[in-house]
């Protein structure tokens, strides 16, 4: 937590956080901002450039490009969350119970690791939709469990340095159960890397929903999303060349916003983390002090 | 005639292998007992087995053979529960050897003295916060410290808040892992009063690794040599110390610089067990 707040106290992660509390109230009140209704076709306006009444210009069917990236906002930080918040649940608490919970579950979960690992992901993506349906669920749910296997990866590999860790020993001297010594000892020194790699897997994530709908999985039309407008725009790039870049532009800077606040959070508790400031010095008895005084 | 009471710890033919094969034996047999109120001295040249002694008394080291008793009742078979119920007592300690490693950095002062207790459900929140600034304060800690971090304390600091962890859940036998090796004189002499002061007080059996002949001269009862696995000589500490019989003792010894003394490095080769 401590290299938590230090991160933050650095100019990156603060212009990174700005950027990104800016996605987050787009995603909450973007599409009651947006001044027409994403899906509404104006034929009288079909792939015009920017002007007065439309800021953005419309797309090839006359539909305000700024309302659907507006409302476009929720669709595609919410089905990024879904995957990367699976992606957690399924790494995270395995990659602890690897390192804490006996060899058995060491060497299951490290098999299924290595299977998922082993899986390609647009394929598994493709046959997840196959089998379950299309939808942005089921496609969250494939980036999700191919997700799991970075997690796990990560939280098991700061983990298990700290299973021989002698205040974890000590711990376990005080008749602590490994759930304490997890949540007491282990959680603290591992959440940094979790939410690096949380930052940098919601960037790719972010990426992922944005291909996943270009390819046409997932999300359906004529729901907006950044990834579906980008898609539907670089058909129409004679007529309109300037099209694709609002939504390009909207999701580099989301996905840099990400990864900035990554590097900070690493830069935070990397060696060169700034080291506390308070004076190491023992108490030193009143008349020593006097005697060194004169 | 009553029986004598039994020791506060007595371990027996102590084994402890690193691997299968009984080439990598590094304790050979070791016995130790220390009594209420006792302080015993435990020396050796590093790599003797003496922190492995102690880790394999406190169960951080599986033994191969051999029993450990705490007041008389074996404790080296406890297993899963039963070994938890037995460590949440507290009543053997073992304070390690580097307190910037043992405390957790993450944790301040306060709450590292008081986890022995959290965990064993002792009382309320205020109560154990308590109990923890009394044993920062029977360090002579200056409780104030307890809001910092261990990174911000010194090396003294460091130590003497690792020893009242242990004194927190009032131990009955304490093993500390050269408790003065790192601190300077005056840090030095404040530890060894408070162990002086625990024994006579608290008549807690207290077992001390320390390369440091001149303060276990000044403060323990009896001295355990250990060589290469073995116990080579135990016995009084002044008998030991200043007529050592066996001769890797008498180098040890003799090899203690000396400001007026000639310089003798202690050389192992030759030195028959």
């Amino acid at each position: 937590m401590r290299a938590l707040r230090l991160a933050v106290r650095l100019r990156p992660a603060k212009l990174a956080l700005a950027v990104l509390g800016l996605v987050v109230v787009l995603m909450a009140v973007g599409d009651t901002i947006a001044p027409y209704d994403p899906l509404h076709q104006d034929t009288t306006a079909i792939l015009a450039g920017p002007s007065a009444e439309h800021w953005l210009g419309t797309d090839y069917v006359g539909r305000d490009v700024l309302s659907r990236l507006l409302a476009g906002s929720r669709l595609s930080v919410v089905a990024a969350a879904e995957a990367v918040g699976l992606g957690l649940l399924l790494g995270v608490l395995p990659g602890l119970a690897s390192v804490y919970f006996g060899r058995v579950f060491e060497w299951l979960s490290l098999r299924v690791m290595d299977g998922l690992m082993a899986l390609p992901f647009i394929i598994f993506a493709i046959a997840v939709a196959a089998l379950l349906g299309n939808g942005l669920h089921q496609a969250m749910f494939a980036v999700g469990v191919l997700l799991a296997p970075t997690f796990y990866r990560v939280t098991r590999a700061a983990a298990i340095g700290l299973r021989q860790a002698q205040y974890v020993e000590a711990g376990t001297l005080f008749g602590a159960t490994r759930w304490r010594i997890v949540r007491t000892h282990v959680w603290q020194k591992v959440l940094p890397t979790v939410v690096v790699t949380t930052a940098t897997a919601m960037a790719g994530a972010l990426l992922v929903v944005s291909s996943l709908t270009f390819l046409g999985i997932g999300v359906q039309p004529p729901a907006p999303t950044w990834g579906g407008m980008l898609a539907s725009d670089l058909g129409y790039l004679t007529q309109r060349p300037f099209g694709p870049v609002a939504p390009a532009l909207l999701i580099i800077v989301t996905v840099a916003a990400l990864n900035a606040l990554a590097d900070a959070i690493r830069d935070a508790t990397g060696d060169g983390a700034p080291a506390s400031a308070a004076p190491l010095h023992e108490e030193v008895p009143d008349a020593i002090s006097a005697a060194v005084r004169r | 005639m009553t029986a004598a009471p039994a020791a506060a710890l007595q371990a027996d033919g102590v084994e402890v292998w690193l691997g299968r094969r009984a080439k990598s034996r590094i304790l050979h047999g070791v016995g130790l007992t220390a009594r209420s109120g006792e302080i015993v001295g435990l020396i050796g040249e590093t790599g003797s087995g003496k922190t492995t002694l102690a880790r394999a008394i406190v169960g951080l080291a599986p033994l191969h053979a051999g029993t450990v008793r705490v007041d008389g009742t074996p404790v080296d078979g406890l297993r899963g529960a039963a070994l938890r119920r037995f460590r949440r007592s507290g009543r053997v300690q073992y304070v390690f050897q580097d307190p910037l490693r043992s405390l957790d950095p993450d944790v301040t002062v306060l709450d590292s003295v008081v986890e022995g207790l959290a965990i064993r459900g002792d009382g309320k929140a205020a109560d154990r916060r308590a109990r923890a600034v009394a044993a920062l304060e029977q360090v002579g800690l200056d409780p104030a410290l307890g809001d910092r971090l261990p990174g911000r304390l010194s090396g003294g600091q460091r130590q003497r808040v690792a020893i009242a962890r242990a004194l927190a859940v009032d131990p009955r036998v304490l093993l500390l892992d050269e408790p003065v090796s790192a601190l300077d004189a005056a840090n030095r002499n404040h530890v060894l009063r408070v162990l002086d002061r625990l024994r006579h007080e608290r008549e807690v059996a207290i077992v001390m690794i320390s390369h440091d002949l001149g303060s276990l001269a000044g403060i323990a009862d009896r001295v355990v040599v250990l060589y290469r696995g073995e116990v080579v000589e135990e016995g009084p500490a002044a008998r030991v110390l200043l007529e050592p019989e066996h001769p890797y003792t008498q180098r040890l010894v003799t090899s203690v610089p000396s400001i007026d003394g000639p310089r003798r490095p202690l050389i192992t080769e030759g030195v028959h067990v």
